[in-house]
């Protein structure tokens, strides 16, 4: 039998050994080898990583052929994506891809950062990973919000709208990056432009190298093992190697969250609403994505004025201080005492569950 | 027309028939494929002498006794008392065409039963050449039965000659009879070696488990290499104007006119490509780390692309119950009335009787509602009427039933997707006051906005 298991492979081994020697692949062999990976009940976790890269990979490949069609002006963006829909051969397909594969992306990167979280990821010395996860976070739903604005039709028009008046007033900042992103008084060709810039080039870029620094970070550091794993006698700890174990394993979760993302494309695929018009009056029960729901809902119950302070400032200062929370995370809970590894669980728990409430109320209401 | 009307709310009749007939294959795939396996793999133990290939054997055979017999008999019966009640139209039509093939399909259903017993209660009873005959005469019997119902299924999407001259045979080997046949074994096969992996997961010898993990995997190489060539046979031989609807299906996908059988298509390609590559990545390069869960996970991606694909398959003969013979909602082609406003409640048995001469017209149009529309819409549900009339009223429904009635293409786009109407001018006003409390709500929603 083993003989002929031997056999089997001998074709593989062959293209495997030319690869080897010729793209020098032993030195990246050896270190793929030695990593280990933890297995243990919360290793499930560890798959949503590759899962939100592999959904960025599907976004980088369907955005390049989008551009090949799109146009970034005024009077032709709404018309070169209804061209995508009905006249290019299967480009409704890719930019469903492209549309369906950001809400995924972002779903993935945003469990991925909460279940890092709740494995307290954080600890040292991984807090420049965790740092550099918070702020690939927030890259990619700056590319959900830059992205929404390009199709220019009525509800991405007035949702980007709402957002650029947060954004506005936003703290500190806001003075500057408000009139900065819309190019002018109101949303304009100079904020197509922009957006489109900022969309295809500025945040790819920025996110890359981020993610480089994550990953790399990441390899040096190994994967994060909880706490119940960690404080277990190591003769009872189990792990598995990376390569190739783990990495095939990794492979089949990837084509699982592919084909998730092709069944939704071909079930719902997204569709396009009326060419936007920055005169008419804006829809009734207009909604962000559901990504910036909770946020939106949350700055819906502020009344206009807290106090001296106006009701969207205070309701943005309020959000700034729950993301500082999770910025300032590993300083709080380092490890060193249980009281604090409990009120880091608290505080996450009462953000997930506040953002699902608050999601699920603005999408209803 | 002929027989009483059952109203199944929201999911409508065809898809409990649907639901059943597809644990169904589920089931009825895994008992012909796994004959197969069987034979083959116990050949491969009896030759090498391998005891534990027997074990595995043995212990597979327990779970596929136990699923094939009790469910499969189950949905088996269930197909037929839902088909009875949804489609007794059609029933009848394949009973009276085919009454020889159903006495034999019966008759190799029975002898493959009492096989798949017999070879699970004589492990380690009789000899081991015995035991592979035993394997060997079960792979036998459930291929026949499959060579038998294929017929009757295939006929309905391709009656072929059977259409002119009706010799049960010209039904039986009817144009997509061997594509069909060749397709359903090679994916029989394939969930074959799907069963069997989640079996060889659970084995505890390392080695032992890496090669029948592998053993297993390869049982689907089959379906990926010949599937597609014999997939397109297939398609060259399905009738013209379902390739026009897929391919009109594809072409307005992204206009929104996104067609349910274009959906179904796709469907099965990607689940089909995940599979190919879920079983590369998975049992065939890392066996070691394909693991029992996974095995599971593997399984549901299979019954959901034998599913889908059958789904689709369904939906290539719509209108038809019979292609070209007999429509989705039980009236025959031959039947239809030359003049295009004759009467439809003065045609059926069932439906002339429940037509009394003092009906109100809103119970008269729900009447004609079951028996011509119900076969495929529901009031509110799948492919809800409530949807689809949109705010219309009532001038607009008579405008739109009237366009139904027509026969010419070039005048009623539906003409070819639907059963065409038949309806005399009275039963029309009634459909459409029917219809009309239909959609209420959509109509005062529509006027509230307008103003």
């Amino acid at each position: 039998m083993a003989a002929e298991l031997q056999q089997e492979n001998k074709l593989a081994k062959l293209i495997g050994n030319f690869l080897v020697s010729r793209l020098s692949l032993a030195d990246l062999q050896h270190l793929a080898a030695k990593k280990k990976v933890p297995v243990h009940k919360h290793s499930l976790w560890y798959y949503m990583g590759g899962i939100t890269m592999i959904y960025f990979a599907v976004q980088v490949v369907t955005g390049i052929l989008l551009m090949v069609y799109y146009v970034p002006e005024i009077n032709a963006a709404h018309a070169s994506i209804l061209k995508i829909n009905s006249q290019i051969d299967f480009g409704w397909f890719i930019r469903s891809l492209h549309s369906w594969g950001s809400t995924l992306m972002i779903l993935s990167a945003a469990v991925h950062l909460f279940s890092s979280f709740f494995m307290r990821a954080y600890r040292q010395p991984r807090e420049i990973t965790w740092w550099a996860g918070l702020v690939l976070m927030i890259l990619c739903l700056a590319f959900g919000f830059t992205g929404y604005l390009l199709p220019w039709d009525d509800l991405s028009f007035f949702a980007t709208k709402v957002g650029l008046d947060i954004t506005a007033k936003a703290p500190l900042v806001g003075g500057l990056l408000g009139p900065l992103l819309k190019g002018g008084n109101m949303i304009s060709q100079a904020t197509i432009s922009r957006f489109f810039g900022i969309h295809v080039a500025i945040l790819p870029l920025t996110l890359i190298s981020l993610l480089a620094v994550h990953l790399m970070l990441v390899q040096s550091h190994g994967m994060s093992e909880p706490a119940a794993f960690a404080d277990t006698p190591p003769e009872k700890r189990r792990y598995e190697p990376f390569f190739p174990d783990f990495f095939f394993k990794d492979m089949l979760v990837w084509i699982l969250a592919l084909n998730v993302l092709f069944v939704l494309v071909v079930l719902f695929p997204w569709g396009v609403g009326p060419e936007a018009n920055p005169f008419a009056p804006a829809p009734i029960g207009i909604k962000p994505e559901w990504y910036f729901l909770g946020a939106f809902q949350f700055l819906k119950l502020i009344p206009p004025m807290v106090g001296p302070i106006e009701g969207e400032l205070f309701g943005i200062l309020a959000m700034s201080l729950v993301g500082l929370g999770f910025l300032i995370m590993p300083f709080i809970d380092n490890g060193s005492q249980r009281r604090r590894a409990l009120l880091a669980t608290i505080y996450g728990v009462a953000v997930v569950l506040g953002l699902i409430f608050l999601s699920i109320w603005g999408a209803l209401s | 027309m002929n027989y009483p009307v059952w109203v199944v709310p929201y999911l409508g009749g065809s898809w409990v028939i649907g639901i059943i007939a597809i644990i169904h294959i589920f089931i009825s795939h895994f008992a012909v494929g796994c004959g197969a396996f069987f034979a083959l793999a116990e050949e491969l133990a009896y030759r090498r002498g391998d005891e534990r290939i027997y074990a595995f054997l043995k212990q597979h055979s327990r779970f596929f006794v136990l699923v094939t017999t009790v469910a499969g008999a189950v949905t088996g019966v269930g197909i037929w008392f839902a088909v009875s009640l949804v489609g007794p139209d059609g029933i009848a039509s394949l009973i009276q065409c085919f009454s020889l093939a159903w006495a034999e399909e019966y008759l190799f259903f029975v002898a493959e039963l009492a096989t798949a017993f017999a070879y699970y209660y004589t492990w380690n009873k009789i000899s081991r050449q015995k035991h592979l005959l035993l394997a060997r005469l079960y792979m036998i019997f459930s291929i026949a039965t499959l060579v038998i119902i294929n017929g009757m299924l295939t006929f309905m999407l391709t009656p072929g000659k059977w259409l002119t001259s009706h010799n049960w045979v010209d039904g039986f080997f009817n144009p997509t009879y061997c594509p069909s046949l060749i397709i359903r074994l090679l994916i029989m096969f394939a969930l074959a070696g799907m069963y069997a992996l989640v079996t060889s997961s659970r084995i505890a010898e390392p080695k032992f488990r890496t090669f029948m993990v592998r053993y297993c995997a390869k049982w689907l190489l089959p379906v990926f290499v010949i599937g597609p060539v014999v997939g397109f046979w297939y398609l060259t031989q399905i009738p013209q104007a379902t390739m026009h609807t897929i391919f009109t299906g594809i072409q307005s996908s992204g206009v929104g006119n996104f067609s349910i059988l274009a959906r179904a298509l796709y469907l099965s390609l990607i689940l089909s490509g995940t599979i190919i590559l879920f079983n590369f990545f998975g049992p065939y390069l890392n066996p070691r780390g394909f693991t029992f869960r996974i095995a599971l996970l593997f399984l549901v991606c299979g019954l959901a692309v034998t599913g889908t694909t059958e789904w689709m398959r369904e939906l290539l003969r719509k209108p038809y119950i019979v292609y070209g013979y007999l429509y989705s909602n039980g009236m025959h082609t031959d039947e239809l009335p030359a003049k295009v406003d004759a009467s439809f409640l003065k045609k059926g048995r069932w439906a002339t009787a429940m037509a009394t001469p003092d009906m109100p017209p809103v119970a008269k149009g729900e009447l004609l509602f079951r028996y011509e529309c119900m076969s495929c819409h529901t009031v509110r549900g799948y492919r809800s009427m409530k949807t689809l009339l949109g705010p219309r009223d009532e001038d607009a429904l008579v405008g739109f039933l009237q366009l139904l009635r027509m026969r010419d293409r070039s005048v009623n786009p539906y003409s070819g997707i639907m059963p065409p109407l038949v309806a005399s001018d009275d039963e029309l006003q009634c459909l459409s006051k029917y219809l009309a409390t239909i959609n209420q709500k959509e109509r005062a929603q529509a006027i509230s906005m307008s103003h």
